[in-house]
């Protein structure tokens, strides 16, 4: 009983945080209630027992896009009123959001309570995967070139955003938040190579804990920390695609290991390997997403020709 | 062999991230050896039938499935000999333009995240293989510069939404059926609510990427504010991958009843874009976006196609949807080539830059009448022989007089839009002077892709008959 008046309590406040995040007329407040609409997804997340997820949302959903709309509005400046929007204009869009809606509703009720055949076969399975827990076996081991692909994809954000990247802005920090970001740096370190290490046999791996050392390297970021953190560091490109690399070229070598068998398998691990290889790719895919996610929200100018700055100003600088 | 198609380019753009310098050689060298390894593998396939592969050695279900069909086969060949020629046009005018290091490891992405696409099976690997390519396509929009910044925006919000869309379409498959290979969940498919619901939102996000009449509205303005090369990767490939996906739904997936009542929406949706598109390319005033107008006409072949085949279950209109797609590819990248050398070499946007061109620019010239002759459907071009299959398997099923009329008309209207450029072009009583001497590699880069789709022709037997059988 207890529990349903918890969880009505629950979707109560995510709709009403939601609603009064797209209404509120000031950017900030909508930032804000959208980080705390943020928080209360996550517990919702937890409720509805899948921890991995609520562990990444609390970290990329609440934490990194919070300080990334924070990022933006300091950018902003002053805004310029946005256009009013005549009630036909919305009207619309409404109908449509109202359709889908019932419509999505109706197919919801008639899903069935059953789980399909796929959890069963991965328990079933789980013993070769060379991991305990089900989730890091489906995304390293059975579906893992959806991860490699994913991890792709955020590398091709980052390289996006690198195209369109703003002039750095010059700003103090205060000196207690100095400190205070200083402080946390070990302890997040410290948790993200926990999370790291539970992800083989319990909620956690490379995604979260890469999340949690962004949400460290963030803060330090934008109290004018970590300087040699920016895409001009070899380094740092070199840890950001190693991510992408070491996963591509373990798959090679296992691929290689099958050896002259008549059809060798892409991305299989042989079972005796499984574990380490899949630590070996979570190590790097966890620096790799922590350099990537901080990147991304507090990407600068960067001094390669891959951005607007320099085309603009220097022209033919790409020889 | 075949996972080269995929390690090499990704491999390649890593370390082109890590060395900028290397780059441009290193794209060129990625997309000549895909060439002969996407070849190698279409005559593979040609000869020994389709191959399927379980990704990771697990049992299916469990696993990616991915299949590698004629169909894919020429996809991936089309994706990276495109990839090529766009890649050496880039190289030869790289100082002229300005253009980005950011084009090199861009494209080879481009190229791989296409590959994936073709071959994948599978409903959610295919929602991660369109979020690449979107992604993707959005980046290389924003390489023009500060002007490209709003259209490269708006296309990558409506291509989230139309991901999300698809995403959430999955997710009642998944729900529904706890599946997410396309031949397993054929298998159980049942008609219903929930799978009308799913396929019509994962249609609604596909159409919106495939820039499918009425959902095309983004299309003209991103592809124009592209540099040259990367317009014709853009409408060349990136709008056909969504396009293969909603042919993988409605044709595979999709009971009867479901494909049937959709049919007429999709004839409908190509028509309307075939003379909408047309009619909006007669009237632009910017040479660009006659040519992206034009895609959005194209296009609606290849969905009027999808329409008539979900109709007549006909598979020689099958054949007919895939070889528009392969010769548009062909022709609209040769168009966007002539198109940016001569706005380059000329200097203007707008299309009365053309005047005189014949004189002034006479390969480039001739490199976008070749390809407008295959967007007409002359023959023997690869775009007549899509017509004469279309307009074939309409016959076969006899007293059809509407569609082969408004085919007509659509051919009208596209011959009047390319004629538009033409008689400019020989307007020589004034023609436009060049910024500088034209220079020859560009316009010959140019005019190789419009060659092709005229030799596509010489193939016609051999294409038709695979396309064919790959629709049984």
């Amino acid at each position: 009983m207890s529990l349903l008046l918890f969880d009505t309590l629950l979707c109560g406040l995510l709709l009403a945080l939601a609603l009064a995040s797209v209404l509120s007329r000031q950017l900030s407040h909508a930032v804000i209630l959208y980080i705390a609409f943020g928080l209360l997804m996550a517990m919702a997340w937890a409720r509805l027992a899948a921890p991995d997820l609520a562990l990444a949302e609390a970290a990329i959903g609440a934490g990194l896009t919070g300080a990334l709309c924070f990022t933006a509005l300091a950018r902003q400046g002053q805004l310029a009123l946005s256009p009013v929007v005549s009630w036909q204009q919305r009207c619309w869009p409404a109908l449509f959001v109202l359709v889908t809606l019932s419509g999505l509703l109706l197919a919801l009720l008639q899903i069935p309570a059953s789980p399909g055949p796929l959890p069963a076969l991965v328990l079933q399975e789980l013993a070769g995967s060379g991991v305990s827990h089900p989730v890091t076996a489906v995304l390293l081991n059975f579906r893992s070139w959806d991860t490699l692909l994913e991890l792709l994809v955020l590398l091709l954000a980052l390289l996006g955003t690198l195209q369109v990247a703003p002039a750095p802005v010059r700003q103090n920090s205060w000196a207690l938040s100095r400190s205070w970001s200083q402080l946390l740096a070990p302890l997040i370190i410290l948790l993200a190579g926990y999370v790291l290490w539970a992800g083989a046999s319990q909620p956690g791996g490379a995604f979260q804990a890469g999340a949690l050392l962004a949400a460290g390297a963030v803060v330090l970021k934008l109290n004018k920390q970590l300087n040699w953190l920016a895409w001009r560091n070899i380094w740092v490109r070199f840890f950001a695609v190693a991510g992408l690399g070491v996963f591509v070229i373990a798959a090679l070598a296992a691929w290689l290991l099958q050896g002259l068998a008549a059809e060798p398998v892409w991305l299989r691990w042989p079972p005796q390997l499984a574990k380490y290889i899949i630590l070996l790719i979570e190590t790097f895919a966890t620096l790799a997403i922590a350099i990537t996610l901080t990147l991304l929200v507090v990407a600068e100018q960067p001094d390669t020709p891959l951005s607007l700055e320099t085309q603009d100003s220097a022209g033919g600088s790409d020889d | 062999m075949m996972i080269l198609l995929l390690v090499l380019p990704l491999l390649s753009a890593l370390l082109m991230l890590l060395w900028p310098r290397i780059a441009p050689l290193l794209a060129l060298f990625s997309a000549a050896a895909s060439s002969l390894l996407a070849l190698q593998l279409l005559l593979q396939v040609a000869e020994q039938g389709t191959r399927y592969w379980l990704l990771a050695g697990w049992p299916s279900g469990l696993a990616i499935a991915w299949q590698a069909d004629t169909l894919s086969c020429l996809l991936i060949l089309l994706s990276t000999v495109l990839q090529l020629l766009v890649g050496l046009y880039a190289f030869a005018t790289r100082s002229r333009d300005k253009l980005s290091q950011g084009f090199w490891p861009l494209s080879t992405l481009l190229q791989l995240s296409l590959t994936a696409l073709w071959l994948s099976r599978d409903l959610f690997n295919l929602y991660v293989c369109l979020e690449l390519l979107g992604l993707v396509a959005v980046a290389l929009v924003s390489l023009s510069g500060r002007k490209a910044i709003k259209p490269a925006f708006n296309y990558l919000l409506l291509s989230l939404f139309g991901s999300l869309c698809y995403l959430l379409g999955v997710v009642l498959l998944y729900g529904a059926y706890g599946l997410l290979d396309i031949a397993g969940l054929a298998s159980q498919w049942q008609a219903g609510w929930l799978s009308n619901s799913a396929l019509l939102l994962m249609s609604l996000g596909l159409m919106l990427k495939a820039a499918i009449w009425p959902l095309h509205a983004w299309l003209p303005a991103a592809h124009a504010a592209a540099p040259a090369p990367v317009s014709a990767l853009l409408s060349a490939l990136v709008v056909k991958g969504p396009l293969f996906i909603l042919c993988l739904l409605w044709l595979q997936l999709a009971s009867t009843s479901q494909a049937q009542a959709m049919a007429p929406l999709f004839a409908a949706a190509g028509l309307a874009a075939l003379l909408f598109g047309g009619w909006s390319a007669l009237r632009t005033p910017f040479a660009k976006n006659l040519v992206a107008y034009s895609t959005v006409a194209q296009l609606g072949y290849a969905t009027l196609a999808l329409g008539l085949m979900l109709t007549f279950d006909q598979p020689l209109i099958f054949a007919a949807l895939w070889l528009f797609v392969l010769a548009h590819a062909l022709a609209k990248a040769a168009c966007f080539l002539a198109i940016g050398e001569m706005s380059a070499t000329l200097g203007g946007k707008r299309l009365t830059i053309l005047k005189g061109a014949s004189q002034t620019m006479p390969l480039a010239m001739f490199a976008f009448a070749v390809a407008g002759g295959s967007l007409i459907g002359l023959p023997p071009s690869g775009g007549f022989l899509a017509k004469w299959a279309l307009l074939q398997g309409l016959w076969l099923q006899g007293e059809q007089l509407f569609w082969p009329l408004a085919l007509v008309f659509a051919t009208l209207l596209s011959a009047a839009y390319v004629f538009r450029v033409v008689v400019l072009a020989f307007d020589r009583a004034d023609p436009v002077a060049p910024d500088f001497a034209p220079q020859l590699v560009p316009q010959w880069l140019a005019l190789l892709p419009a060659l092709a789709v005229w030799a596509m022709a010489l193939f016609s037997e051999p294409l038709l008959l695979l396309l064919r059988l790959e629709a049984l």
